[in-house]
């Protein structure tokens, strides 16, 4: 009886520890109650004569830290008295760590915010100090500025540092070897998909385990199908949906290729992808400039080449071959900082031509400051295809704002388009639905 | 005064659970009775945050889905590990020579992390090269080489099966630990009386080890209720593919953290307190069953 008795005082205390750390763990760790009222900004700040000071940079990008190290060395130079101390934190516990900071005291004094949708918590806490009126962006991007706006408020809130276009990237070798060209209308694509299915290397590497990547996939796939940037400005003004004929086709043209991707592709990890892709086992795939270093990475002798997939049959008249793209982080300044002055000199020179430059020779990422040069080819390449007839990749710059998101939704749809249980229309409906849940369309 | 001294033994560890566990649980609860802006706390909302888990997208199609198939984990996990766990504590029991290491290379997955089981599990079962599917083609069943984690059909089993396999080491030694504590003149009258093994197992053996399943019984409830890292390891925060894996925590870990919302600590935070109160009446309900269930037996 006794040991029963013990088996029970045990599960009872393990029935309560257990429950508790549940919520425990699901506590957010700061109310940010205090925010904007003053306090400590700046871990390690020590303030000194006017114009000295130590700012605090955080950022989301360990595997920068070298570049922006040496970035920041140029920037304390040229403004002595000022020390930039950047910090990195892991990606996916940064949204965690940063609210924190922001909330709390010991927080940065120039934080590397995300952008569109994701923004917008930190914009809501009131943590940031609005830019308009001292910082131009007048000449830049309209799309990448957006990413950096409050929704309700328009106002300007951060610097957009880096941008990040989608295209297919493709082996050059194994075209070679087959005959092939980078394709300039869709009877080329699909040449080329047919040809080299008959060898053994597969045509298109997709990572469709990973519904991530899936509105990236279909972006490239097919965005001059439902018409790129002008379904772009007719969908945020609520002008057209989701059911659109035009973006219900844009899904099927996904679902057709399908026979072209890997074997089972909704079991194939995005690695799987990219090392079908890095190892010459596919010729093709669908990726963001984000992930040039990453195929490049298991063999620099591979010779990659980028080009924008054309129309595809049933594309609006006139369209031409598109590539998406959207700014991918931005800078901004705490309003707890304590170097308010400097912070904000600091996040000026961000949008210089200057730091662009930096951002694309230290840590090879295509720049939001207009006018930067490039030097490396692909880089050059994906940022003048985007120049030249970017459009946004809509899902992230305008229907990330609520949840569920577009992205979501549409990773999980194409993913029930690829198994079969759903049909393109079926797709797009899900896809308008949820949406319609919490968007409001601009200007309504 | 001896209470007194008692207290103060008690003291660090009470402190550091009020710190670090009930505060924090305390807080998450009150957040979720406020409207949010960011981290910013807004006006009281009543029970406005519990209402959107029961009538806001996503929340009306991905709760129950993700409530439906945290049952089935604990269904499958508690059928699997109570009949595999006892069968092979059963077999151990009495063999003094080998019990000892095979206990403990069966507790060997259990040390490492569900993140690195699951990320080892998502590679031996990929179908482009994991070498699962290798193996089966090679031996002739190439209808079974399928898509294991990228077929809604198999993928949640998948998780079941890698999870019994990680934590069967822990029935195991339950179970063994419990078989040792019954008493031998019991089973030795049962033979004598002529009692086959099976008699022997069923009447006498498995009664006295209600309690032992209780136990694993509820602590696989609290387990399986609570699973985040194996999950999140094997199909990401969202449940790949279509949803097929998604959890509870997972949908708190998307809504706390991406959903882009601005008052998503409102929403998480009574989403988490709504978790604790399935878990904590889960548990209860079922350890008052089992206990009416132990007193039957013991008389």
């Amino acid at each position: 009886m006794g040991k029963i008795g013990s088996v029970r005082r045990g599960r009872m205390l393990a029935v309560a520890a257990a429950g508790a750390l549940v919520l425990s763990a699901c506590a957010p760790s700061d109310s940010g109650d205090d925010a904007g009222n003053g306090g400590t900004g700046g871990t390690g700040a020590s303030a000194g004569a006017a114009g000295n000071a130590t700012l605090t940079v955080w950022s989301w990008r360990v595997e920068d830290k070298a570049a922006y190290e040496k970035i920041f060395a140029a920037y304390e130079k040229k403004h002595p008295g000022v020390k930039v101390d950047f910090k990195a934190f892991k990606a996916t516990e940064y949204n965690k760590i940063l609210a924190t900071g922001l909330a709390g005291s010991g927080g940065p004094d120039v934080p590397q915010v995300r952008s569109y949708g994701q923004l917008q918590t930190t914009v809501a806490s009131g943590s940031l100090v609005p830019l308009d009126g001292k910082v131009d962006v007048s000449s830049w991007d309209a799309n990448s500025v957006a990413s950096a706006k409050g929704k309700s408020d328009g106002r300007l809130y951060a610097v957009p540092f880096a941008r990040q276009t989608v295209q297919m990237f493709y082996n050059k070798r194994l075209f070679e070897k087959n005959g092939l060209q980078p394709p300039a209308t869709w009877a080329d694509f699909m040449k080329a998909n047919i040809t080299l299915r008959k060898t053994d290397v597969t045509p298109i590497a997709v990572g469709a385990k990973d519904d991530w990547t899936l509105p990236i996939v279909h972006e490239v796939l097919a965005a001059p199908r439902f018409g790129g940037k002008a379904f772009a400005d007719a969908a945020r003004t609520g002008k057209t949906s989701f059911t659109d004929p035009a973006w219900v086709d844009s899904v099927k043209v996904v679902g057709d290729l399908k026979q072209y991707m890997p074997k089972n592709v909704t079991g194939v990890a995005q690695t799987d992808a990219q090392t079908l892709f890095s190892s010459g086992q596919a010729a093709m795939i669908p990726g963001g400039s984000f992930d040039l270093s990453v195929l490049q990475k298991p063999d620099p002798t591979l010779q990659i080449g980028v080009f924008q997939v054309p129309p595809p049959p049933g594309s609006p008249a006139g369209s031409s071959a598109t590539t998406p793209g959207w700014a991918d982080g931005n800078f901004a300044v705490s309003k707890k900082s304590k170097h308010q002055a400097q912070a904000m000199e600091l996040v000026q020179w961000m949008s210089t031509p200057e730091f662009g430059q930096m951002v694309a020779d230290e840590i090879k990422q295509i720049s939001a400051v207009p006018g930067v040069t490039y030097s490396d080819p692909l880089l050059k390449q994906m940022n003048d295809a985007y120049t030249k007839n970017g459009s946004p990749y809509l899902l992230l710059t305008d229907f990330r704002y609520g949840a569920p998101s577009g992205t979501d939704l549409m990773g999980k749809g194409v993913q029930q388009l690829l198994l079969g249980q759903k049909d393109a229309a079926g797709v797009s409906k899900d896809l308008d639905t949820g949406i319609k849940t919490w968007f409001k369309p601009s200007g309504s | 005064m001896r209470r007194r001294t008692s207290l103060l033994f008690v003291a660090p560890a009470l402190l550091l659970f009020g710190v670090f566990v009930l505060y924090p649980m305390v807080t998450a609860f009150s957040y979720a009775f406020f409207d949010w802006r960011g981290t910013t706390r807004s006006d009281f909302a009543g029970l406005a945050n519990f209402d959107a888990l029961f009538s806001r997208a996503p929340f009306t199609t991905d709760l129950p889905r993700a409530l439906g198939h945290n049952l089935l984990f604990f269904l499958g996990t508690m059928l699997a590990q109570n009949t595999i766990g006892l069968g092979i504590a059963y077999l151990l029991y009495r063999r003094d020579r080998t019990r000892r290491v095979l206990q403990t290379l069966y507790a060997m997955p259990y040390l490492l992390s569900p993140i690195v089981i699951g990320y080892l599990w998502t590679l031996l079962l990929s179908p482009t090269f994991g070498p699962v599917n290798t193996l089966l083609t090679k031996v002739g069943l190439e209808s079974w080489a399928v898509p294991w984690l990228g077929r809604p059909s198999t993928a949640l089993w998948v998780v079941v099966l890698v999870s019994v396999w990680q934590w069967i080491g822990f029935p195991v030694l339950l179970y063994g630990a419990a078989l040792g504590g019954v008493p031998d003149d019991l089973t030795e009258a049962a033979r004598v009386d002529g009692a086959s093994p099976r008699q022997t197992f069923f009447r006498i053996v498995l009664p006295l080890l209600v309690p032992a399943i209780g136990t694993v019984t509820v602590l696989t409830f609290i387990f399986a209720m609570e699973a985040f890292a194996l999950p999140y390891a094997v199909g990401g925060s969202t449940g790949n593919p279509a949803g097929a894996t998604d959890f509870v925590s997972l949908l708190f870990y998307r809504t706390a953290f991406d959903s882009g919302a601005t008052d998503a600590i409102g929403t998480s935070s009574a989403l988490a307190t709504l978790l604790f109160l399935l878990i904590f009446g889960g548990a209860l309900l079922a350890t008052w069953v089992l206990r009416r269930q132990e007193r039957r037996i013991t008389g």
